[in-house]
């Protein structure tokens, strides 16, 4: 499908005068190009951590029974492809890029329906609706290519639909029924050809609201909200399409319209779209979404950076900024110059979601305490509304058990990484030093964290349910006396709490 | 004409080499270097005895090492075949019932050469000794992340042991309701082996017991006001309908240096019968004090075999968990049961664990009703957390309470968890849910008992060996059925909807 097919205009063989081409080509394409440009600034400039999120949240692998297992279902072949764009999120401008690309090919293709005409705004409107959709950082890319799919369906059967034209026009008779009979055959095919579509796009392909339906499809997160977003992208295609038609019957109403019509049909669509974008972006969950994107990379400047421009209000702000004044060894002398919120943002309660518990994660293993690190990530993993697997949350599993010495288990998720595009080279990279354990204790993170962590014959193992308590601190602390972290965490806990009392004690024993 | 020479030529290459790469039996190498050792194979399949049923047992060599692997496997009656492609050896079901056909009583032998660096090495060859005795036809277990506290998708599956078929009897996707408070559906259940009676259990969302009552499928709630918890460990009577639950109020803590990495403790649990055919639920054991658990029936329905907890000594009552936790430890005892008045009668010590500063879970009764068979550790009730947990088995002719054990040195690994022991329906095949291979991810393990002698346990074999490397599933609660359950997961979904 070349670029001239798509913009190629039918209506040099429709009479009707409103479809008439009153869009230049080169504007068209400018016009696309502007869309391209303002979706990729967008989602590379002002949601780019809205993008590492969704990457983190699935595990793309180059595994036949991995894609096999996602293709057999419906919807599945936009989900897998959906799930291979993902994978490029972890680089935001990349996956920038590939969201501008997707949401230009919708455009393009709603505009090989709609035509050049004074209709031609409406072309961008499922584009718009999709980028709407993509604001929410539960919705999957898949719902994307699902609408896609059904586009470039609908693009082929209109293709076919010409040639029936063609064979209105043929003079001989033996030859219209030669015709007649391929385009039988070929209706025929069209059965087929829509279970296939469902298939391969699940039920965006037809528009029928009906949760089963839906449910079934992986468009979002949470199977049990119905994205219905997505479903007003899918059917606004329908709409335009059926006003295309209808606008056609009843030409002599429209015809004197002025192409000028046809400008301010995208103008006006463009301003009042882009203002929903605007407005409907959750720019607030793209801030905190920031600092666990930081914390996840171990930025610790550039944390301390961000909060002293903004000074975070929400508990992973907090919880991430404590750790980032820790890391500098700043946290006691300089935590109340910040917005604190007690112990919640400082060792925060785990909570049973996917997103909460991973900057505390994040804590806990630098701390040294990596048993309640690896329970950590291991119960966001589990978290994950859609049942998906996470490169980070298996990359942090890899490490923990690693550091354990538990080898044998650190090799299965490595091996699993190892399938990745990503995440392969760090695979390849650890792989070497399970069993070694010269090794490790070189390994300034590693080596580091295995010697900060809890040892049986210095202060015994502690045993505990959901909350980290200041003795498993102290314990920690005394566990290994130059893990300066675990003294400003414990010393930090009990100004948090206004404990003076342990404060004095743990003080004066230390002296 | 050159070119099409060319094409051609390329195309002949190719078809050999695809023709070549598909043959499934590869040529022995022509010359090799001895190993002198036994071949390093995954699963370890050296020297057991299995099965006249079993599915192939496909191994592999590792392949950090190992280039390609070739194995010659020769029946009695003198046949041979070879296989191997890439680092795994996977043979053909037909062929390999063959060769079983062959071996019932007897053995094959295994050779095995592996390519390292270019060069073939030959290893020792080793047995594969087929017992005359078959192992039930289907295994049951639940597929899961060897999770903490929260989980994800879960799976109850059944598995034919003659083929590598697996199917789902049931899953928690298709009759959630409230995918935030997710569901959790375990410790199935089955009545003599047989799928007609059955059960497993729903939690939180859309919750409550399936019970298969001679096929026909009904959701029922355990919990009465007089119960401290609906049922949770289940044991069908053999010839009633009948099951004993214990009812339990499970925690758990988390250890932050201990490997064994968490604890599932018990704060209250007592024993309950429930009748499916009146939907009553009567009382066996409620001690306030102490904690019963793990009820299982001896095969004749005569007895009630339990776990139940030591006091704790005096000075330990009121203290926290997280400090008497080592300090709980089960006895096995049993209650004679009358199937006419179904009254229980008086409680007999079968085994002291706590004397010897264990702590004894999980019994099972041999069908023929001459071995125990239970879990062991130095506490708790949850060893399959626990890297000391190993399967005990004990002879029932020698007088309560029990104290000779049965050597079970080639059935447990060594400082990892093996837990879950159960019999097969003609009691020559034990089986364990073991994390051996790394401490983490539960694995099935079969071990030939015959004459009250253990043989050497093996893996579970899967159609592609290193199934087992990359499943990051655990194997839970693993139970032989002599059928399939033949109600489907839609059909078990439909007791949702009333």
């Amino acid at each position: 499908m070349t670029t001239n097919n798509l913009y190629k205009h039918r209506d040099t063989k429709i009479q009707s005068s409103f479809l008439k081409a009153s869009v230049p080509l080169y504007l068209c394409v400018s016009f696309d190009l502007l869309f391209g440009v303002a979706v990729l600034l967008f989602f590379g400039l002002a949601y780019p951590h809205h993008l590492h999120y969704q990457e983190q949240y699935q595990l793309f692998l180059f595994d036949s029974t991995y894609a096999w297992e996602i293709i057999k279902q419906p919807g599945g072949t936009a989900d897998l492809l959906g799930r291979f764009c993902t994978q490029f999120f972890l680089y935001a401008w990349v996956g920038a890029l590939i969201i501008a690309l997707l949401l230009s090919a919708v455009q393009l293709l709603t505009l090989r329906l709609v035509g050049r005409g004074w209709l031609y705004g409406l072309s961008f409107v499922p584009s718009f609706l999709l980028w709407l959709f993509l604001l929410d950082e539960n919705a999957l890319q898949g719902g994307v290519w699902a609408v896609l799919l059904t586009l470039l369906a609908a693009f082929v059967i209109t293709e076919h639909k010409d040639t029936k034209t063609q064979s209105g026009s043929a003079k001989c008779e033996e030859a219209k029924r030669s015709i007649r009979r391929k385009y039988f055959v070929s209706s025929c095919l069209c059965v087929p050809l829509i279970i296939l579509l469902y298939w391969m796009a699940g039920p965006v392909c037809f528009p029928i609201p009906i949760d089963s339906l839906w449910l079934d499809a992986h468009y979002y997160r949470y199977p049990t909200v119905f994205p219905w977003l997505l479903w007003a992208a899918s059917i606004s295609v329908f709409v335009i399409v059926g006003l295309v038609l209808l606008i056609r019957h009843r030409l002599k109403y429209f015809s004197h319209f002025s192409p000028l019509t046809s400008y301010l049909s995208f103008a006006l669509v463009a301003v009042v779209m882009g203002t929903l974008v605007w407005k409907d972006a959750n720019f607030k969950a793209e801030k905190v979404m920031q600092y666990d994107f930081m914390a996840t990379h171990q930025q610790w400047n550039r944390i301390l950076e961000t909060v002293n421009a903004e000074k975070p209000n929400n508990q992973i702000g907090v919880t991430v900024q404590n750790l980032a004044l820790a890391m500098h060894g700043m946290l006691l002398d300089h935590m109340f110059e910040y917005n604190q919120n007690g112990i919640a943002g400082l060792l925060p309660d785990v909570k049973e979601d996917a997103t909460s518990p991973m900057p505390t994660a994040e804590a806990f293993y630098q701390l040294g305490m990596v048993n309640v690190a690896q329970r950590t990530v291991f119960e966001a993993q589990e978290a994950i509304l859609d049942f998906q697997k996470s490169g980070r949350c298996y990359k942090r599993l890899a490490q923990t058990n690693l550091i354990n010495g538990q080898y044998e288990v650190a090799r299965k998720y490595l091996m699993a990484l190892r399938k990745t595009l990503f995440y392969r080279g760090w695979a390849d990279e650890t792989l070497p030093l399970l069993g070694d354990e010269e090794a490790i204790a070189r390994h300034p993170e590693y080596g580091r964290l295995r010697q900060y962590a809890y040892k049986e014959d210095l202060t015994g193992d502690f045993y505990f349910s959901d909350r980290v308590t200041p003795e498993m601190l102290e314990s920690l602390y005394y566990t290994n006396t130059d893990n300066r972290l675990a003294y400003q965490y414990l010393l930090a806990y009990y100004m948090l709490t206004g404990d003076r009392e342990r404060y004095n004690q743990f003080m004066s024993r230390k002296q | 004409m050159k070119k099409n020479i060319h094409s051609y030529t390329l195309f002949l290459a190719a078809a050999i080499w695809l023709l070549s790469s598909c043959a499934k039996h590869p040529d022995v190498p022509s010359s090799s270097k001895e190993a002198k050792c036994l071949p390093a194979i995954f699963p370890d399949y050296c020297d057991v005895t299995i099965p006249c049923n079993i599915a192939p047992l496909n191994f592999m060599l590792p392949a950090v090492e190992y280039e390609s692997c070739v194995a010659r496997l020769t029946t009695p009656d003198g046949s041979q075949q070879t296989y191997g492609k890439g680092v795994k050896v996977q043979i053909p079901l037909q062929e390999w019932r063959d060769m079983l056909d062959a071996s019932k009583g007897k053995s094959i032998k295994v050779e095995v050469w592996g390519q390292k660096e270019g060069e073939w090495l030959s290893f020792i060859p080793f047995e594969i000794h087929v017992a005359e005795e078959p192992i039930d036809e289907y295994l049951s277990y639940r597929l899961i992340e060897p999770s903490y506290v929260a989980w994800t998708y879960m799976e109850i599956a059944q598995r034919n042991l003659t083929t590598f078929e697996e199917t789902q009897v049931f899953n928690n996707e298709i009759t959630m309701n409230d995918r935030e408070k997710g569901q959790c559906i375990n410790c199935h259940s089955y009545q003599n082996y047989k799928t007609e009676n059955m059960l497993f259990h729903v939690r939180l969302s859309n919750s409550g017991t399936v019970i298969v009552n001679d096929g026909k499928v009904s959701k029922v709630n355990l919990k009465r006001d007089y119960t401290i918890s609906s049922g949770v460990y289940p044991s069908w009577h053999p010839t009633e309908k009948l099951i004993a639950f214990s009812t339990d109020v499970t925690r758990q803590g988390f250890h932050t240096q201990n490997p064994n990495k968490l604890e599932v403790y018990d704060e209250a649990s007592d024993l309950i019968l429930y009748d499916v055919k009146t939907d009553s639920v009567s009382v066996v054991s409620e001690d306030p004090d102490l904690l019963e658990v793990y009820p299982t029936w001896s095969p004749d329905g005569r007895y009630l075999y339990y776990c139940k907890s030591v006091p704790l000594p005096e000075e330990m009552r009121d203290k926290d968990i997280r400090t008497t936790y080592p300090k709980i430890q089960y006895n096995l005892y049993r209650r004679s049961f009358d199937v006419k008045t179904h009254a229980f009668g008086d409680e007999e010590l079968v085994y002291d664990a706590a004397v010897q500063n264990k702590s004894a879970t999980l019994p099972r009764i041999s069908p023929d009703g001459r071995y125990l068979l239970f879990a062991q550790g130095q506490y708790g009730c949850f060893h399959i957390r626990h890297n000391d947990g190993d399967i005990v088995c004990m002879p029932l002719d020698q007088g309560f309470p029990l104290t000779q054990g049965i050597d079970l040195s080639k059935v447990n690994s060594e400082g990892r968890p093996d837990s879950y022991p159960s019999w097969s329906s003609n009691g020559h095949w034990m089986m364990v849910a073991s994390r051996r291979e790394d401490g983490n991810f539960c694995r099935v393990y079969f071990s030939y008992f015959h004459d009250g002698k253990a043989e050497k346990a093996f893996m579970l074999p899967q159609e592609d060996p290193e199934l087992n490397t990359f499943l990051l599933k655990s194997y839970n609660r693993p139970e032989f059925m002599v059928e399939p359950v033949r109600i489907s997961v839609s059909e078990f979904s439909k007791v949702f909807d009333k």
